[in-house]
């Protein structure tokens, strides 16, 4: 399999990516060695978040930007993309091909959709794992939208060179509503559906964003832009992909670039142990964790209580 | 002691006849929730506005003409079209002479879509559904030696309207017929296009300003002419109740109205010739309701306007009898059904309607369906004596009171539309859409929870089904055919006058100056193709793509008592434990069937049993189709197929795949299939077939199987 993904193989990278991406512990052994092995041949594609409020057009932005990356920048282009699972049923309904229409058939593109969790409980984000894979197959250009809901936007901004934030062109009271830390996130705003009728709002927004950043100290030397930007009409494109390369350039210059990588692959670490463990705990005392839960849900334990006496039980000083 | 009112005798009567069981057990509800009673009274009239208005007057409660069918009974037009404009034309002139009454022409799906029949996107579609029509040579063909200053003609065309509107009018014109003797109807509702049933080719904004044109020169060149027919059968078809129909379709006629009035045009030029159509399914009484309460609600609607011609505020209607009640089970049940409807329509007072042949379930019909279908109207007219009074409904306490509840709710639907600044507006939203499909799984739910009885379907099944004869349509030999007149098209004609003509076409599209319909006829004139024409405008405005949304939750929540959902549930857990994925499927539509209920409401429903569903974008190749399953490494694609075309496309996409070495992704298809295909689609390699009417849990079990068995 390696070798074919190396190759640039559109069938292997997409098995690749299901193997990375199954919860079954026999599969999760293969995809560790699978990434081993081809972590030598990652690093080399310029790596773009996107995330935004729903109703945005994030899927529609995708698909003007991402084109316009292939036909005028000559890059080959991925989109990973995470759509949340029923909560309930624990399937997902996955459309976001239909609004990336012509990116997805593009043979310099491979757009891969994926549910965001499974029933059994596993957190099944693999992105950063499947970013990995793209680039071995080749893709020098990777996008990845998340849903732009609570944490999948941290998780997403810690594994991308460049984390975008889409913005709706109201302006005024929807300003005071937007979440700080977001646009403390954001390496960029883009005000987007700068057309038709909307297009003075999205100019007046795109003031108030200006306005409301001018507030926020940042702590490195990059002054988020905001950028006004049409994904119908596929205008603003430029100048948003020349940001991109500004925020490159400077970086690389004063070697923040890699340094922001290294200390990405450090909270990836970080975040393996933490999800291992978890998941080890729950394997390996299941009887114990469902119990003290139980206990802790009728009152009976507080949870710290019953947090030390898992440690106990698994034989782990805590204290 | 006090003597008991008769009401309360008949109260005491009634819960003894129900042993013991309370009045209110009988109370029933329609599919948009609205609770109605077992027994009206005349209580029921009390304060009901129109209860003494007179048919032909304002607000038209009882008919829009004085006399109504006692004096001129409905027109029997029956909607059809057959593969080549020869076919067709033949069929035509025999229905005439047999008691149909008007011509109503089916194209097929490229031309819907402005593509000639040689366009590489259109392998699998033409002649599909309807009759091929690449130019005025083909349209002069489909009306050879019927006269078309007699026979109304009513073409169901809303995409590729210019070019069908203009090889139409040029077709008359080479015939001796004038452009002002035409009558008839274009359906040109682009509006609902974008709602449900998709063919459409450009943008929303270029898109209104051809209704505009074609509204402007028909009320200047064909008074005679309707310039559109503001349609809710799509609606209905695609799930939408009776009421949710009603009022969308009458907010899309109020939205034509602002864009006319927008482009220059009085309210008095156009509003007389704007028609009206509407579906009519096995609700009875509520079906019956809907067309009176259609006239009074219009009325109100273009009062508004302040028109000075009594014309304007009287809707007119054509009706067809719903194909989504058609089942493939025990197929000569629909001929009942369709009686039911079609006595609907007329009870409602209907302009004209189209009566459904009894094999529409799975396939075009067939000589012999239609003359039953044909011949169920002419009996309603000749032998029932239905027609001899007029609106036979008026007064009665239950239609009066029910027709009211129908104005009241849809006021409510229409009100809400104008809130969100118009029908325009709510489409770009996608609001419409979603509430047409959460009803379509909702309805689904109850049909696969037996809440919902269709004889054949999920009561009194047969045992063993037997075959029907349905009408076989040979392609490719039609396409060839096609290919071979566009290419004599192109070659006998003046290069420069063609090229000119398309010239204008497109400079139109950059600067709006002109009229799009003038230009359109001049094009068809110098024999320029559809394609040619419709490619003009793309150039510009671009061929629009449809803005997808799903819902999740609706159909799931409706079954979660249904044992069997809850077992394919379980099922899917055990497989995820297995396979370390859930089942994933991809639900496509291939070639240019925009059709996308069925599609959708799969879709939704595999999604809340567990399923991870992938869609793949309308109008798709089955290239395009190979490469998304691939790349979303699916288990199983669903082919839905509503349009015949998936003895072209589904061989064609397993080629595709074992080409790029994909074979172990296999392949189901669901939708109007017929038993005749079966063998061929499971020869080439199809897992398993889902024809109209399967249950969705049926449907689900057995592709969870198939995934399994292919993995094993």
């Amino acid at each position: 399999m390696k070798e074919l993904l190396l190759s640039g193989d559109r069938r292997a990278l997409a098995k690749a990516i299901t193997l990375v991406e199954s919860q079954k512990p026999e599969h999760q052994k293969d995809a560790q060695k699978l990434l081993s092995s081809i972590m030598p041949y990652t690093g080399k594609s310029f790596r773009l978040g996107v995330s935004g409020p729903p109703g945005v057009g994030k899927s529609t932005f995708i698909e003007g930007f991402g084109t316009y990356i292939i036909e005028e920048k000559n890059k080959k282009v991925a989109v990973l993309a995470v759509d949340p699972s029923s909560p309930i049923s624990g399937g997902s309904l996955l459309a976001d091909k239909t609004r990336m229409e012509k990116l997805s058939l593009s043979e310099k593109a491979f757009v891969r959709p994926s549910p965001s969790s499974g029933a059994l409980g596993g957190v099944a984000n693999k992105t950063r794992e499947c970013m990995f894979l793209c680039e071995a197959a080749g893709f020098d250009f990777i996008i990845i939208e998340t849903v732009g809901v609570g944490q999948s936007e941290y998780e997403v901004a810690n594994m991308v060179d460049f984390f975008a934030t889409l913005m709706l062109p109201n302006a005024g009271d929807e300003i005071q509503g937007i979440k700080k830390g977001l646009l403390e996130l954001a390496d960029a705003i883009l005000v987007n559906k700068w057309d038709g009728e909307l297009k003075q709002a999205a100019e007046i927004a795109a003031q108030h964003y200006k306005n409301a950043l001018a507030i926020l100290h940042k702590t490195t030397n990059w002054i988020t832009p905001i950028h006004l930007c049409s994904s119908i009409e596929k205008q603003g494109f430029d100048a948003i992909y020349n940001s991109l390369t500004k925020y490159q350039e400077l970086n690389k210059q004063n070697a923040n670039f890699q340094k922001k990588r290294l200390q990405q692959n450090k909270l990836w670490f970080e975040s393996l142990v933490h999800k291992a463990f978890l998941s080890f705990v729950n394997s390996k005392f299941k009887e114990s964790w469902e119990k003290l839960s139980k206990e802790v849900e009728q009152q009976k334990k507080s949870p710290y209580e019953a947090m030390n006496e898992l440690f106990q039980l698994m034989g782990l000083d805590n204290t | 002691m006090k003597e008991s009112s008769p009401m309360q005798d008949w109260q005491k009567l009634s819960e003894k006849e129900l042993h013991g069981k309370k009045l209110d057990t009988l109370n029933w509800s329609t599919p948009d929730g609205s609770l109605l009673k077992a027994l009206y009274t005349s209580e029921d009239l009390k304060d009901l506005p129109h209860i003494h208005s007179l048919p032909g007057l304002d607000p038209f409660l009882r008919g829009p003409k004085a006399t109504m069918y006692a004096g001129r009974p409905w027109t029997i037009r029956q909607y059809a079209g057959f593969s080549t404009a020869e076919e067709s034309n033949a069929f035509y002139r025999r229905a005439l002479a047999a008691g149909g009454q008007g011509i109503s022409v089916a194209f097929d799906l490229a031309t819907h879509r402005g593509y000639d029949s040689d366009h590489p996107r259109v392998k699998g579609d033409v002649g599909k559904a309807g009759v091929a029509i690449d130019s005025v040579e083909d349209m002069k063909i489909l009306f050879s030696e019927i006269p078309l200053d007699k026979i109304s003609v009513s073409m169901t065309m809303n995409g590729a309207v210019l070019p069908v509107l203009a090889c139409f009018i040029v077709a008359a014109e080479e015939q001796g017929v004038s452009r002002s003797q035409l009558s008839g109807t274009i359906q040109n509702d682009i509006l609902k296009e974008f709602m449900v049933r998709n063919t459409y080719i450009y943008p929303p904004a270029p898109s209104m300003k051809i209704v505009a044109d074609i509204f402007a020169y028909t009320s200047e060149h064909m008074p005679k002419f309707n310039s559109i027919s503001i349609s809710g059968y799509h609606m209905q078809e695609a799930g939408a109740d009776p009421i949710l129909e009603l009022a969308y379709t009458l907010s899309d006629g109020k939205e034509y109205i602002e864009t006319a009035l927008k482009s220059g045009l009085k309210i008095d030029d156009f509003a007389p010739r704007l028609s009206f159509f509407f579906g009519i399914g096995m609700n009875f009484y509520l079906e019956i309701a809907k067309l009176r309460a259609a006239r009074v609600l219009w009325s109100k609607i273009v009062e508004k306007y302040s028109p000075q011609n009594i014309k304007s505020k009287m809707l007119r209607t054509h009706c067809q009898t719903s194909g989504w009640s058609l089942t493939e089970q025990d197929p000569y049940n629909n001929v009942i059904r369709t009686t039911l409807e079609a006595m609907s329509a007329v009870f409602g007072g209907t302009q004209s309607l189209h009566t459904n042949s009894f094999d529409e379930a799975v396939a075009l019909p067939t000589e012999f369906s239609s003359r039953i279908a044909r011949n169920t109207q002419i009996i309603i007219q000749e032998e029932s004596s239905i027609t001899k009074v007029i609106d036979p409904w008026g007064g009665s306490y239950f239609m009066e009171s029910l027709t009211q509840n129908v104005i009241d709710k849809s006021w409510e639907i229409i009100e809400e539309i104008d809130q969100m600044g118009g029908m325009a507006k709510a489409i770009e939203q996608g609001y419409p859409k979603m509430k047409i499909e959460e009803a379509a799984a909702k309805k689904q739910a109850l049909i696969d929870n037996g809440e919902e009885v269709i004889l054949g379907v999920n009561k009194y099944q047969l045992t063993k089904e037997e075959e029907i004869e349905i009408l076989e349509i040979d392609n490719p030999a039609v396409r060839e055919n096609q290919i071979l007149s566009l290419k004599k098209l192109k070659s006998n004609r003046n290069e420069k006058s063609a090229q000119n003509a398309l010239e204008a076409l497109t400079k139109y599209a950059e600067t709006g100056v002109g009229n799009s319909l003038e230009l359109s006829i001049q094009a068809a004139r110098a024999r320029c193709s559809l394609g040619e024409m419709t490619m003009a405008l793309e150039k510009i405005w671009g061929r629009y793509k449809a803005n997808t949304q799903v819902i999740s939750g609706v159909y799931g929540r409706s079954m979660e008592k249904n044992e069997q959902w809850q077992n394919i549930y379980k099922d899917i857990l055990e497989f995820e434990k297995q396979e370390g994925r859930r089942p994933r499927m991809l639900v496509a539509k291939m070639g240019q069937d925009g059709h996308d209920r069925g599609a959708k409401v799969i879709a939704t429903a595999f999604a809340d049993v567990g399923f991870d569903i992938d869609l793949a974008p309308l109008f798709s190749t089955p290239e395009d189709v190979a490469k998304h399953a691939i790349e979303n490494d699916v288990h199983v694609i669903g082919v839905s197929t509503q349009a015949a075309g998936h003895k072209t496309l589904i061989p064609d996409l397993i080629a595709e795949l074992k080409k790029l070495k994909a074979n172990d992704i296999i392949i189901v298809a669901g939708g109007v299939i017929p038993k005749q295909d079966y063998d061929f689609l499971y020869k080439a390699g199809v897992k398993g077939i889902f024809g109209p009417g399967t249950p969705i849990p049926l449907a689900a079990a057995d592709v969870l199987k198939a995934i399994k068995l292919a993995r094993s």
